[in-house]
């Protein structure tokens, strides 16, 4: 019987590290072993369990897109046991990777649409996988545009690429900071996502919107979307419940019958609402 | 299926013969609190004859209580990370009831029709189950609510059933008829016999086919927080479940070496779902009381077509806060 086994962890080195905001680091990761990096790949939604061995595993998203080929990167925020032994790694140091696990993004069947990002505070890592996807394929795309924020300017994610983003000239970007996170010298929105949102009111017609962040972020979005005449199928988002295993086995993920591991983490607003509000 | 009738008396040889085998025996023994377990024998006269149920099931040998699942060694020219599957044994359980035994097709449909797991499917490899039928009960058991019964064959190599001074045999499985084979002076052929009079009686305690159809409503029915009251999410009725799946997984280390290993765990714990922000999606236990009741009785009905739950009674009786599987379920579902 040869059934795959997928505890086994891949070996990745630590290739890069760069510190995204207080507790926040990006690492970008290079397969120890060549042949498993040719054997790997993924798409845009996917999630892998990176590992310190001695103290686990942690659950995130890929946080590169599938178009830059050679690496994978992951952005995490230092809170629990192994994310806080995860930050204490340097460069060139190895840890394991398990994955890549759950569904993806329906990219192809958004070519010609506008595409709309919602997202707050590291709710940006799982959706800037999708928007370099999207942009290492710019033409096949309408407008997009990213509403992004956190609590202070400090919290904000991603500084460089939001500064490249900005300066492309092809993409809406909104960045904004929490009424009192901003600093003298911050030329960006100020308020909450949803009321920046609100206030710039994307159109609905022909258009995508992908929604990912703290629950109350969601929460408030949503109105907002409606309101703008976004049906709930063309709402996506990306839960985010505890896991352990990646493969729809240890059952922590649960959410009624749904997996969140294998049969999401992406599921249209329409599908949540079929769930139980467990997530 | 094959029929056979074996003699009381020649049960210690047959047992001989299966310790002979080399393989690992997992037989009920009675501790010295006074309960029943499964566990390893080395021979006859350790194994338990007068029970009605062992505290937990026999599950643990296809997913064991904690499961290695792989070592790793850091040296100075990397890390040597080495699995665990070589060393899985091969197993036979003896002394399992037809509730437990039934509970390995679950169990099996669900580790291994999707995404199938390694270890399961090694274990349940080498696994042969030596079932005997329910000669008595007691008011914990409903088997019958569940449709099957104290003679049920599902998931058995062997079901044993006594009949007087001696024992009727059905022989299942290619496993079953193997370990028949190897003790084939002992047992001697016979037609098909009618089991009924020598199981025990069970008290049928609710239509399935209608617990089915109401409970796909039961979601926000208002009886679930009377019908939690008193958990204290413990987990125990987890642990005791046969058909209970899920599990943790952690790491220890002893310096530079040390495992991956995954453990059981449960739904009732108000840790299972908690994010590390501190956001619980099922936050009270009336939430994770109904998520184990409906997953028993809806969700694995919807995902695998089977309700995960055998009637064996173990979860009544190890509950500290007398909670009833049977009595909830009926309150739930409910007009």
């Amino acid at each position: 019987m040869s059934i795959k086994n997928t505890y086994i962890p891949y070996k990745m080195r630590i290739a890069n590290i760069v510190e995204e905001a207080p507790q926040v680091r990006t690492y970008r990761l290079e397969f120890v072993n060549p042949d498993e990096a040719k054997q790997f790949s993924f798409k845009a939604g996917q999630f892998a369990e990176y590992g310190i061995l001695g103290e686990g595993e942690s659950t995130f998203c890929i946080a590169s897109s599938p178009t830059r080929e050679g690496y994978i990167e992951c952005t995490f925020r230092a809170s629990g046991r192994v994310t806080k032994a995860l930050a204490s790694c340097e460069q060139n140091d190895i840890i394991t990777l398990r994955g890549p696990y759950g569904n993806t993004f329906p990219i192809e069947e958004w070519y010609g649409k506008n595409i709309v990002f919602i997202t707050g505070g590291i709710g940006l890592p799982p959706l800037r996988c999708v928007i370099w996807n999207l942009l290492d394929h710019r033409d096949k795309f309408g407008e997009i545009s990213i509403y992004y924020g956190a609590r202070t300017t400090k919290d904000l994610v991603y500084k460089h690429e939001l500064e490249e983003w900005q300066n492309r000239g092809d993409i809406n970007l909104f960045v904004t900071v929490d009424p009192g996170g901003e600093i003298p010298e911050w030329k960006g929105h100020v308020g909450f996502v949803p009321t920046i949102v609100e206030q710039n009111a994307p159109k609905s017609e022909n258009a995508i919107a992908i929604v990912a962040g703290p629950p109350i972020l969601i929460k408030m979005s949503m109105p907002i979307l409606a309101k703008n005449g976004f049906e709930n199928k063309n709402i996506f988002t990306t839960l985010e419940n505890r896991m352990k295993c990646g493969v729809g086995k240890c059952g922590h993920c649960t959410v009624g019958k749904t997996y969140v591991c294998k049969d999401g983490p992406v599921f249209t607003y329409e599908e949540v609402l079929t769930m139980p509000a467990e997530y | 299926m094959e029929t056979k009738l074996l003699q009381s008396s020649d049960i210690p040889k047959l047992f001989d013969n299966l310790i002979k085998s080399g393989k690992v025996i997992i037989a009920p023994i009675t501790k010295k609190s006074g309960k029943v377990f499964f566990e390893r024998i080395s021979s006859y006269d350790q194994v338990e004859k007068d029970y009605i149920q062992t505290q937990f099931s026999a599950k643990s040998v296809v997913f064991p209580k904690v499961e290695e699942l792989f070592t790793y060694k850091k040296t100075d020219t990397g890390i040597e990370i080495t699995d665990t599957l070589s060393q899985i044994p091969e197993v036979v359980v003896w002394g399992l009831r037809p509730c437990d035994s039934s509970a390995f097709d679950y169990i099996s449909e669900f580790f291994l029709k999707e995404n199938p797991d390694a270890y399961f499917a090694r274990r349940k490899e080498l696994l042969t189950l030596i079932t005997i039928s329910c000669p008595k009960a007691d008011d914990a058991c409903f088997c019958t609510s569940v449709e099957l019964n104290p003679g049920s064959t599902a998931g058995s190599d062997i079901l044993l059933t006594q009949m007087g001074n001696e024992y009727y045999a059905e022989i299942i499985t290619e496993k079953g008829k193997a370990v028949v084979e190897s003790s084939s002076d002992l047992f001697t052929a016979t037609e098909p016999k009618t089991k009924d009079e020598f199981l025990a009686k069970i008290t049928y305690q609710f239509s399935l086919e209608e617990i089915k159809e109401r409970i796909k409503t039961a979601y926000d029915n208002a009886q679930w927080k009377h019908e939690s009251m008193g958990c204290y999410g413990c987990g125990a009725c987890a642990f005791a479940c046969p058909t209970c799946t899920c599990f943790d997984i952690q790491d220890e280390s002893d310096g530079d070496e040390g495992s991956r290993k995954r453990c059981w765990d449960a739904c009732g714990l108000s840790l299972f779902t908690k994010h590390n922000s501190g956001h619980n999606p099922r936050k009270n236990q009336t939430e994770r009381r109904r998520q184990r009741l409906m997953h028993k009785f809806k969700y694995s009905v919807e995902n695998l077509g089977i309700v995960s739950c055998v009637g064996c009674g173990r979860c009544i009786r190890v509950c500290p806060a007398h909670l009833n599987i049977f009595e909830n379920i009926l309150n739930v579902t409910k007009e």
